[in-house]
């Protein structure tokens, strides 16, 4: 055929269109029938979205029912930094001033800088809004009302925390904050099989994050609610595909009685405060008291029924979000005063005498001695496994020197005898049992997590060959000498407030090792303690373990330990509270802490004969256990038999005993 | 020929009484009825992707009738256009084509002067007393005769001189029409070009050779600065659909998703979610064919494309049937103005073509196209009806 054929060429043309349309017909089959389906999907992607809705938090009461935190709403202003960002640079500046101004004109006063610092800090997830200020109605209805004027800036109803006293058991209640990226991790795995996790998390969700907000978040967290809408392009809400309403938390009853806990925080901080500026007796190291703690035990069941700790901080701190600034100028920059630590269950200390009840409940139960044994102490040790005194320690002595002449147990505790104990440590060094002390100690739980429901707690330090190679590689291998140290509670040995008050809880029980116990009961949201239909469960004690406390170990140590606020160490600072209505037993330590004032120590349980309390107060650099820290005890006594109560002050002492 | 002695054979004893509308009973019936529907499809098609008033920047929510009644209007403007269109002899065009040359030229210079007006980036339109005319669409079928009567003109070999006529007749618009710059429209002057080269005769080695320094000069511009930055994405994303979901793919992907979700049967007439909710830009112009994909399905959209086949078939038979060689070139210049436009128009929103803004004949919104589209088919119309006399 001629090329040049003008039917021809009109044919080609014809071949050309049908072509073209044939591929348009086989891409529309391709498309719509088969595959069709993965568009369905991605087609509703678009434009569904889920909008979770978080559930109020439970609350916490206190043992008596009386609420301690609850939720308030609260109008919070947020920016997100990540729709700011994609507006023009004037634009983002005049957002910003125009939020500072409001904001200054509304009662809080904001500079833009403050905004930028706010949008700037780490703790954020910068593609999520993030709190700027709390707003009240009126700027929450300028704002909702503008929304087109200022993208990026919204205004929430929120729901925070609301505290009833203050600071008061602040280290108890522990405060919320925005969950971060590793706390989602740990609590929901990868994200994908998120529904299977029954209270799921948002990037802006509330996690507890100390406390009994942290310990019992699962608890305390509510179920959020689900709403599915439908949007257009714009994101503009079309309709309410479904709406799963939010469920609340539950209530926390705690074993804290909130009076006591306010007497026990009232009376540490002031007695730190009397102390603070001193000067300790007998050396030059000024008492600095920058910190303490003291927790008080039901013996009978566990229940911790006051914690106090100093310093310590007002939770409000943390409602609405804290700077990271605001945090650090809280926290400071001296460990030592770090407000944000638990002491007692975060600070480890050697506790002195207070120790001595363990090491004469070891030497009775192994036979080492009797209640009526006598030794005589002259004032000095010298160690049995030295020649003589004078080799490098070699010998120790009683603090202040004093002679105590032929004693048997109970008066080596009423008065502190170091010399007494000194021996029974040696001995058990020498004689054997080897680790009779240690295991003693270990079986009143020392050493180890005393298990109560609160986060990041210590286990203070119970040495003995093994454990101090394990802790310490570096120091001298565990001795005699060691074991004498730690027979009076000096040396490498370590005890939390806390374990303290449970050692001295679980003698006055009869031998029963309680996990201390912080939360009694969890109740519906807004239960009452006195309605059973609202309790969701009962947390009932749990026993960790047995000291086996027979007459002829009980005996001889109570005694002694009845006669330490009568005639001992302490008789100075219980004189005036009436020991024959409420009986007390208790001891007194002044641990030694190299270059600083003495730790002081105070540990007791009462009353005897129908005991329900045992209260250990550990205040640092603060001098002897009978000045700073018996006062501290003898006031929260005061409280809980209702005797009238004293000042507390430092008792003027003339007592040079430990 | 066959088809001359069957139309002999109704030429009866009053032939002097049917003489004068002799013409009119040789109308295309299936050519007019395929528009018609079209175009009624298209202006309910237009309706379902602005009622909501999501997709064209309203408040969402009321029933929106603006779009529906102008392009129902443009409907029947059009409709009288294509009938007159059809009227006047198409060999009269030919004697007044050089002024209306003269006048298509003016205009596309005046829409880039200043008194033209800018939207989405390119000056191609006038706007007077509410009413938009862009001069670049009437300008198809303005090119389509021009170069016809051209041709026609020629008796015999096309000459290097003469083609270099011709391809000046059609660049000066092509390069117009840059100037806005509206690549879409040059393209369909390019096709127009083309197609009439190749039905006119032109030697298969200067075709050759053209189509080298077209692709030299699509090269060229690929790599200098003559077209924005987003038109250059455009023509070439479509090759890597998933490379940018935010950027200038989301078009394409959410296009072929609205039509993928249309299955076979579709959604039903206004219940596109896709379309109602206005996922898909420019849905009632550029993406007009997502709406007939999404709300009937493959049953539909495969029904549309038919219709537009027939046109195509009526139009290359009309090329066929043509008295002489002019009104040939009218038919394939029609035929390729119409072929690439429903090509790349449906092609880019099935991804399987660049996206450029070429509207859809007589489904898009918009009233320039509707007339040039009706004005077009009017002029095939006119060279069926006038195959014998």
């Amino acid at each position: 055929m001629d090329p040049d054929s003008p039917r021809l060429r009109l044919s080609i043309l014809a071949v050309v269109v049908l072509s073209l349309f044939c591929a348009l017909f086989a891409r529309l089959w391709y498309l719509q029938v088969m595959t069709s389906g993965t568009a369905a999907a991605a087609a509703s992607a678009n434009r569904v979205r889920t909008v979770a809705e978080e559930a109020p938090r439970g609350r916490i009461l206190d043992a008596k029912g009386r609420v301690l935190v609850d939720n308030t709403p609260s109008l919070v202003l947020t920016i997100n930094p990540y729709d700011l960002k994609h507006l023009s640079k004037d634009r983002q500046a005049e957002i910003k001033l125009a939020v500072a101004t409001q904001l200054t004109e509304s009662g809080v006063p904001t500079k833009v800088t403050t905004i930028e610092k706010r949008l700037a800090d780490k703790q954020y997830n910068p593609l999520q809004p993030i709190p700027v200020a709390t707003i009240n109605d009126d700027l929450y209805l300028y704002f909702s009302e503008r929304a087109a004027d200022y993208p990026s800036v919204s205004v929430e109803r929120d729901s925070v925390r609301h505290y009833y006293n203050g600071s008061a058991a602040a280290h108890v209640l522990g405060y919320v904050g925005r969950i971060s990226q590793d706390e989602i991790d740990a609590k929901q795995g990868n994200s994908t099989n998120a529904k299977g996790i029954p209270k799921p998390y948002q990037p802006n969700s509330n996690i507890g994050k100390s406390g009994v907000e942290k310990e019992y978040e699962d608890d305390l967290r509510g179920v959020p609610g689900i709403k599915t809408i439908e949007v257009d392009s714009k994101g503009t809400p079309i309709r309410v595909v479904s709406d799963t309403p939010p469920q609340a938390g539950s209530d926390l009853v705690l074993t804290i009685d909130i009076d006591v806990q306010k007497a026990a925080e009232a009376a540490l901080a002031q007695q730190l405060d009397a102390v603070r500026g001193g000067k300790e007796k007998g050396n030059s190291h000024l008492t600095k008291a920058p910190a303490g703690a003291t927790v008080t035990i039901d013996p009978n069941n566990g229940n911790v029924i006051a914690m106090a700790s100093f310093p310590t901080y007002d939770p409000i701190e943390f409602v609405n979000g804290i700077s990271s600034d605001r945090y650090a100028e809280l926290q400071g920059t001296d460990p030592a005063k770090n407000p944000f630590l638990n002491r007692a269950i975060q600070g480890q200390y050697a506790p002195g005498s207070t120790f001595k009840l363990v090491t004469a409940t070891a030497a009775l139960e192994n036979g080492l001695i009797a209640g009526n044994t006598r030794f005589v102490d002259t004032g000095t040790y010298i160690l049995r496994g030295c020649k003589d005194g004078s080799a490098p320690g070699c010998t120790k002595r009683n603090s202040g020197g004093a002679q105590n002449g032929g004693i048997a147990l109970p008066q080596a505790l009423t008065a502190s005898s170091d010399v007494f104990f000194y021996s029974l440590g040696d001995r058990f060094w020498q004689d054997g049992p080897k680790s009779g002390l240690q295991d003693t100690a270990r079986g009143y739980g020392l050493g180890a997590d005393t298990g109560v429901p609160l986060p990041f707690e210590a286990s203070g330090f119970i040495p003995d060959p093994a454990t101090l190679k394990a802790a310490h590689p570096d120091a001298t291998a565990y001795g005699e000498g060691n074991n004498v140290d730690s027979a009076v509670g000096q040396g490498y040995v370590l005890v939390t407030p806390l374990q303290l008050a449970n050692v001295y809880a679980t003698f006055a029980n009869g031998g029963t090792v309680y996990q201390p116990n912080i939360v009694s009961k969890v109740l519906v949201y807004g239960g009452r303690l006195d309605r059973p239909e609202d309790v969701v469960r009962t947390i009932d004690p749990v026993v960790k373990g047995k000291v086996d406390l027979g007459p002829a170990v009980n005996d001889p140590i109570l005694q002694g330990l009845l006669g330490v606020p009568r005639s001992g160490t302490a008789q100075g600072a219980f004189a005036g509270f009436d020991l024959n209505a409420f009986p007390i037993a208790g001891k007194t330590g002044t641990a030694q802490v190299d270059g600083k004032a003495d730790t002081s120590v105070f540990a007791a349980f009462g009353p005897v004969g129908g005991v329900r309390y045992a209260t250990a107060a550990i205040l640092e650099e603060s001098g002897f256990g009978a000045d700073a820290a018996a006062p501290v005890v003898r006031h929260i006594f005061e409280v809980l038999s209702g005797q009238t109560a004293s000042a507390v002050t430092a008792v003027p002492s003339g007592d040079t005993t430990r | 020929m066959t088809l001359t002695t069957r139309s002999r054979s109704g030429v009866g004893p009053d032939r002097s009484r049917r003489d004068l509308s002799a013409p009119w009973r040789h109308l295309d019936p299936v050519l007019v009825v395929c528009s018609l529907a079209i175009a009624g499809l298209g202006v309910l098609m237009v309706y379902s992707a602005t009622r909501n008033g999501v997709g064209i920047g309203r408040t969402p929510g009321r029933n929106d009738h603006t779009y529906l009644v102008k392009q129902f209007g443009f409907l029947v403007v059009g409709f009288v256009v294509m009938m007159l269109t059809a009227s006047i002899d198409y060999r009269k065009y030919r004697d007044w084509i050089i002024p209306i040359y003269t006048l298509m030229c003016l205009m596309l210079a005046l829409v880039v002067s200043p008194l033209g007006a800018t939207t989405k980036g390119a000056q191609s339109r006038f706007e007077l007393a509410g009413l938009q005319l862009q001069p670049s669409e009437l300008a198809k079928p303005v090119l389509i005769l021009a170069l016809a009567s051209l041709f026609a003109a020629w008796k015999g070999d096309i000459d290097v001189r003469r083609l270099g006529m011709a391809l000046g007749v059609a660049l000066l618009p092509m390069a117009l029409i840059m100037l806005q710059p509206d690549l879409g429209t040059a393209l369909v002057f390019i096709a127009i070009t083309i197609a009439i080269f190749v039905a006119a005769g032109v030697r298969g080695r200067y075709l050759a050779i053209l189509a080298l320094v077209g692709v030299i000069a699509v090269v060229g511009i690929l790599k200098s600065d003559v077209l924005a930055t987003y038109q250059k994405e455009r023509l070439t994303t479509f090759l890597d659909s998933k490379q940018d979901t935010g950027g200038s793919t989301y078009n394409v992907n959410q296009s072929q998703t609205t039509i993928a979700n249309g299955g076979p049967w579709g959604k039903g007439l206004f219940k596109g979610p896709q379309t109602q909710l206005g996922f898909v830009p420019e849905q009632q112009t550029d993406f007009i064919f997502t709406v007939v994909g999404e709300e009937l399905g493959f049953a539909g959209a495969a029904t549309l494309l038919l219709l537009f086949a027939t046109i195509m078939w009526r139009t290359w038979r009309a090329a066929q049937l043509a008295r002489d060689q002019l009104g040939t070139l009218i038919c394939v210049g029609v035929l390729a103005m119409f072929g690439f436009q429903v090509f790349e128009s449906v092609g880019m929103t099935m991804g399987i073509m660049p996206v450029t803004g070429i509207p859809l004949p007589f489904m898009s919104y918009g009233g320039s196209s509707s007339l040039a589209c009706f004005a077009a088919i009017g002029l095939v119309l006119n060279v069926h009806m006038h195959r014998f006399r």
